[in-house]
């Protein structure tokens, strides 16, 4: 009987695991940036689901369970060698990035994660919908806004309004859009463009958003033009917003774990940062009526909360 | 100020449905639970409906969000009326779970879909699938049997190289293949109808790859012939797409109308 030879046992299952990727080295590291934040948790969990569903482990690091933070998330890397590391939120991937720079690494919940110091190795789950896909369900809800304003500062958003501008076009939408250098402008330049338009577009612009007075300007400004104002996010339909469309926070974490995958199968181009791919709809009924706007009821099945009067 | 006591009514109802063993034994109650959508507008489903119903026989709306509880009202409370997909429905009837169809939805006067299987054109088959994201709503289980279903028996190997995205509804599945963040897309046809509305470039750029059977749009199921009770709810239901209130709450489960089964 012919002896087995060890040595080339060996190097046959070195070349199996080597080329299995990270599903046999067993390793996603989670960071996240803090684990009471509902969101970052929600994200966190539906991304263990995923990856529970396929077969793959992670181990767990949550920034605020440690108070030298920095020294124990590099010992940990380490120690346990991840071949990815998830960051949730904007801290976890700065310390990341800092401790274990050559690692692999995928953020989400990252606001404008444009401004990240992003490396070649980096993936991505961007933190806001595209403003393509803001603009197609805006479309969808209000087929017959043709026109529609914005504020913005030449200084932060200068690139995302063009875009906008641009995905604008496909939808058929016309912006007309005005810079300002400073909040104290607003009134103002909105008695010039209100006018102009059908519907109030609020982004997330940090000059334009700058302070409470700028916002309540904003809203009583368009609401004694009888314009209705869509914005970015849910915390202005109190205010009076007719729409807020945002990123749905469970898909985020599901999409995350997808992308951990597709990257461990080599099946992602570098530096790959994809748009959240689910959204959520709050339709204000109570402005919208107010307003007498008409919108297209067919879309009711895609608001995720409809805001009456009386609440 | 003629309308605060139904709603803090509705309020207090909404608040015990959370235990909803606790009331459910004594009011009769439509249940509702979808495996064809992950989208979470429970709170205003509830509130538009109960407010609508406060005059219409004072009836209330129960959703669910976890299947195992949907069912464990099934088992439990033998009574009042189910709402739920038709592939659920066949789901249950197999487990020898005796609901019967009472009512079907309609939208734009169909009361069948299919689910489609939708990708950019340079997809040319299903194999070109194996190893990319296919984005869908729905429960795990159900987007898994539709799309079984879709590939077919030559073709069902490939459903365990298909990483199947979760969204929460139909129009975020086919926003997805257009945007990048998917390959393929299941979605009901009229998905698709959405998706020529808000963008008819990303609409022109997609193409069919394969179809389910037809199936029913949202039904209304009995656990037995229904009583007098029942046909009041199945009755109040049918008749609610005659009100704008009632139609605005049938379109947010995705339907404009009721249909009795021939």
């Amino acid at each position: 009987m012919k002896p087995i030879n060890f040595y080339n046992v060996f190097i046959l299952l070195a070349v199996f695991f080597a080329g299995t990727g990270f599903a046999q080295s067993n390793k996603i590291l989670i960071v996240n940036s803090e684990k009471t934040v509902f969101r970052y948790e929600k994200i966190a969990t539906e991304f263990k689901k995923v990856l529970q569903q396929n077969a793959y482990s992670w181990t767990e690091f949550n920034l605020d369970d440690h108070a030298n933070a920095d020294a124990d998330l590099k010992q940990l890397v380490q120690q346990e060698n991840p071949a990815l590391i998830y960051c949730i939120g904007t801290q976890a991937y700065s310390l990341a990035r800092n401790v274990a720079p050559n690692k692999k690494l995928l953020f989400s919940a990252a606001i404008n994660w444009r401004r990240l110091d992003v490396g070649v190795g980096t993936y991505g789950i961007a933190n806001e919908l595209s403003s393509a896909q803001e603009m197609s369900l805006l479309h969808y809800f209000f087929p017959t806004i043709k026109t529609i304003g914005l504020l913005y500062s030449d200084k932060f958003s200068r690139e995302y309004v063009e875009t906008i501008k641009k995905d604008a076009l496909n939808s058929g939408i016309n912006i007309i859009n005005k810079s300002i250098n400073d909040a104290q402008e607003i009134s103002e330049v909105l008695n010039d463009l209100l006018p102009q338009i059908d519907m109030f577009w609020i982004i997330s612009d940090p000059v334009v958003l700058s302070n409470k007075e700028s916002v309540r300007q904003i809203f009583q400004a368009a609401q004694q033009q009888n314009k209705p104002v869509y914005a970015y996010s849910d915390v202005y339909i109190e205010q009076g917003a007719v729409l807020a469309i945002s990123a749905d926070i469970a898909t985020i974490g599901r999409q995350s774990a997808g992308l951990a995958m597709m990257v461990d199968q080599g099946k992602v181009p570098a530096g790959t940062v994809q748009s959240p791919a689910g959204s959520t709809v709050t339709l204000n009924k109570c402005a919208l009526d107010a307003l007498k706007l008409q919108f297209n009821q067919d879309a009711l099945d895609s608001v995720n909360k409809i805001v009456g009067c009386e609440q | 100020m003629k309308r605060n006591w139904p709603i803090f009514f509705i309020f207090s109802v909404f608040i015990a449905g959370g235990d909803w063993s606790a009331h459910s034994d004594v009011r009769p109650t439509y249940y509702f639970y979808n495996t064809e959508t992950n989208i979470n507008n429970f709170a205003s489903l509830k509130m538009g409906f109960d407010i609508y119903l406060v005059n219409h026989g004072g009836y209330f709306l129960q959703p669910f969000d976890l299947r195992e509880n949907f069912e464990a009202v099934i088992h439990e409370k033998k009574g009042d009326i189910y709402l739920l997909s038709s592939w659920h429905l066949k789901e249950l009837q197999r487990k020898k779970v005796p609901l019967e169809i009472a009512l079907v939805g309609t939208s734009k006067g169909n009361t069948t879909q299919r689910k489609v299987l939708s990708a950019k054109k340079d997809i040319v088959n299903f194999a070109m699938l194996k190893n990319t994201v296919v984005a869908a709503a729905g429960s795990d289980e159900y987007v898994h049997s539709v799309l079984k279903q879709i590939l077919g028996k030559e073709q069902e190997a490939l459903l365990k190289d298909i990483k199947i995205l979760i969204v929460p509804k139909d129009i975020d599945a086919v926003m997805a293949v257009g945007f990048g963040m998917a390959t393929a897309a299941i979605s009901a046809e009229s998905g698709l109808d959405k998706l020529a509305m808000m963008n008819p470039n990303q609409f022109k750029e997609l193409h069919s790859l394969g179809f389910s059977e037809k199936d029913y749009l949202l039904i209304a199921a009995t656990l037995k012939k229904p009583d007098q009770q029942e046909t009041q709810l199945l009755e109040v239901l049918r008749k609610m797409s005659e009100e704008e209130a009632g139609e605005a709450n049938l379109k947010m489960l995705g339907i404009d109308g009721w249909r009795a089964v021939q």
